[in-house]
């Protein structure tokens, strides 16, 4: 699948709603959507895997001429809608302009015309001596995709997030400084929600990191900050929602202070569990669960890769301290999810407490193979298969996963390499 | 002392950074150069706190408040500071000798060093994005916290050109970071006129 670096390596997956398709975005602007092929009684072996369903691209480079700036093509975010007809309707976004894109699948075609023939040309009108009724007639499946709204000039700043509301009509986007609400059959307008621009650039001291609507309640919605903080918005309080309805945030460990604990604690993801009862968030070096209901600190904390924190120098150096790790729940929201360095994944069970790290790689992962725990030491006791902190690759970094809706289903995103692991046993973890 | 060199240390690398980000495809990213600039303020925080008269080499003399500079005022820029007995306390169980809270105590220490020609003739004690008063300050502690004040004092100021006749006032603004082009020196202070060994990462500048 070609070099490391380029336009195809993977910037965002994400699953539709019934886990049908699943959608991946590259940092060529390319868009890929893959299927999964129904159980076959036929075939027991193909259990339903992915295939490549229809590639487009959604994204070109652009360039900003008043201001002399190029606009990367890269996908930062796709969502799907809910599907309200045959077709299927996603959101793509880069940094600047968001497009909806419509899928629809065309296997019957119409034959039989009076006035044209095979190819099209018009016939010679004497020949015709008969009137026939045209009839479809199955095809090879044709996947179409075009573009149906652009939503553009919204954003000055970079877009990080968007986000589809329960109501279906509306989405929002969030960049660095604002967040606005767009009507999807509208894009000459949208209107502001959030802004904490300062009236001095000079006073800036934190950005919007992520934003997400609630699964429910149209009415709420949540944004992260670069300082470790979650506002819960509410949209009928008022129209711009600077002033927040709920503050989460966790007052800072005095003992863990260094030069880079502001940038540890900024929230690169936040997601809301699918019950809509808590949020799950991720700094550099954890993933936290949020009760909508306690402000004051989370209700649960896990270690990613605690031992990391005496590396914040070298990570800092080399930029890996500003990596932005994405964060999953599952269908149940009992098991969370995260990416971290060497192609490592790791899952923590909310019930059991316990966690498992994993590794996306060719070698581990033969077709139907079980994947193998793995284990950083840290010093101590290291056993046979460990990997001691120092031999980690930090060039392989898992920052986008998803996670099947209702199943226990994942893709992962390694670079430019995608995976998907399948629990075909059971649900339990290792 | 090993605070002020990895202070130091990491004030190149931000610097290096921010130098860098400008010439990055698809325009500056406010996240990532405003984690930087909070780093680079901690550095230097610590770099002018760590009470260190040994390193303080360059030692030109203190030219007197120039008349037309602002008087200290209110923080232009960061926000709250943090209290610089936090910034000060590392994990290591070595810290800086006690000073009092609040910007005061930037005068304080930094008259002490400073020793060779200071005296007592500073301005500008509040936090480290004052303007030119802070800038007066740090010009004899060496060329290398004359840049961290340069780079330090105005976020802004680092990702903005003036902006071409006819634009907007806030269309200026918004388009700061976009607008800067990659190579252009960001302030018109003379700086780097004494070389100094430990310096010669930011000279590259």
């Amino acid at each position: 699948t070609g070099g490391r670096r380029g336009p195809d390596i993977i910037s965002t997956v994400e699953f539709n709603h019934t886990g049908e398709l699943l959608a991946t975005g590259d940092k060529g602007g390319r868009v890929v959507i893959f299927q999964r092929e129904p159980e076959s009684k036929n075939a027991p072996h193909s259990q339903g895997e992915y295939d490549v369903y229809s590639t487009f691209q959604s994204h070109e480079p652009e360039f900003d001429y008043l201001k002399s700036l190029e606009i990367e093509e890269k996908i930062n975010k796709i969502k799907w809608l809910p599907q309200q007809n045959a077709a299927h309707s996603l959101l793509s976004t880069n940094d600047k302009t968001i497009k909806l894109w419509k899928i629809t699948e065309r296997d019957k075609r119409p034959e039989g015309y009076n006035l044209k023939d095979e190819e099209g040309k018009l016939k010679d009108l004497s020949t015709v001596t008969s009137l026939q009724v045209p009839v479809l007639k199955p095809m090879d499946l044709m996947v179409e995709v075009s573009p149906r709204r652009v939503f553009a000039n919204g954003h000055t700043y970079h877009i990080n997030s968007i986000s589809v509301n329960s109501d279906c009509e509306t989405y929002m986007s969030a960049d660095d400084l604002r967040i606005n609400l767009w009507h999807l059959a509208i894009t000459d307008r949208s209107f502001n929600i959030v802004d904490i621009k300062p009236a001095n650039m000079e006073d800036l001291t934190e950005v919007i990191t992520a934003s997400e609507f609630h699964p429910h309640h149209c009415n709420l919605f949540v944004y992260s900050s670069s300082k470790g903080s979650l506002r819960l918005c509410d949209m009928r309080a008022a129209a711009l929602c600077d002033k927040h309805s709920k503050l989460f945030e966790e007052p800072e460990d005095p003992s863990n202070r260094s030069f880079f604990s502001e940038i540890i604690s900024s929230v690169s993801d936040v997601k809301f569990s699918h019950s809509g009862r808590y949020m799950l968030t991720r700094d550099y070096l954890t993933v936290k669960v949020w009760d909508l209901n306690m402000e004051a600190r989370p209700i649960e904390t896990y270690q990613v890769h605690d031992y990391l924190r005496s590396k914040l120098c070298s990570l800092y150096e080399n930029d890996c301290i500003f990596d932005k790790f994405e964060c999953a729940w599952n269908g149940s929201d009992s098991v969370i999810m995260t990416g971290a360095y060497n192609n490592f994944f790791r899952m923590f069970d909310r019930n059991t407490k316990r966690d498992v790290t994993l590794e996306a790689s060719r070698e581990s992962s033969k077709p139907r193979a079980v994947l193998k725990p793995r284990r950083v030491c840290v010093g101590g006791k290291r056993r046979r298969d460990d990997i001691s902190v120092d031999s980690l690759d930090f060039t392989k970094k898992i920052l986008h996963t998803a996670w099947h809706p209702a199943e226990n289903i994942i893709a992962i995103a390694a670079t430019n390499n995608l995976y998907i692991f399948q629990d075909k046993v059971n649900s339990e973890m290792h | 002392m090993e605070f002020k060199l990895e202070a130091h240390r990491i004030v190149s690398i931000s610097l290096g950074k921010i130098y860098n980000s400008r010439g990055q495809r698809g325009g500056i990213k406010l996240h990532k150069n405003l984690l930087v600039s909070l780093v680079l303020r901690s550095a230097r925080q610590v770099y002018l706190s760590d009470p260190c008269p040994g390193l303080y080499l360059a030692g030109s003399p203190v030219p007197p408040p120039q008349p037309g500079e602002p008087a200290a005022g209110p923080p232009a820029g960061w926000g709250e500071p943090p209290p610089p007995a936090a910034r000060a306390a590392w994990p290591e169980p070595e810290t800086p000798p006690e000073r009092p809270a609040g910007p005061d105590a930037r005068r304080a220490v930094d008259a002490e060093p400073a020793a060779p020609g200071a005296g007592d003739t500073l301005q500008g004690g509040e936090e480290p994005a004052g303007g030119a008063a802070a800038e007066e300050e740090e010009m004899e502690t060496g060329n290398v916290a004359n840049l961290i004040s340069i780079f330090g004092s105005s976020f802004s100021g680092l990702l903005r050109k003036s902006p071409a006749g006819g634009r907007e006032e806030a269309e200026a603004e918004e388009s700061g970071p976009e607008a800067a082009e990659p190579g252009q020196i960001c302030c018109d202070q003379p700086v780097l006129r004494d070389i100094n060994p430990w310096s010669t990462a930011i000279v590259a500048f």
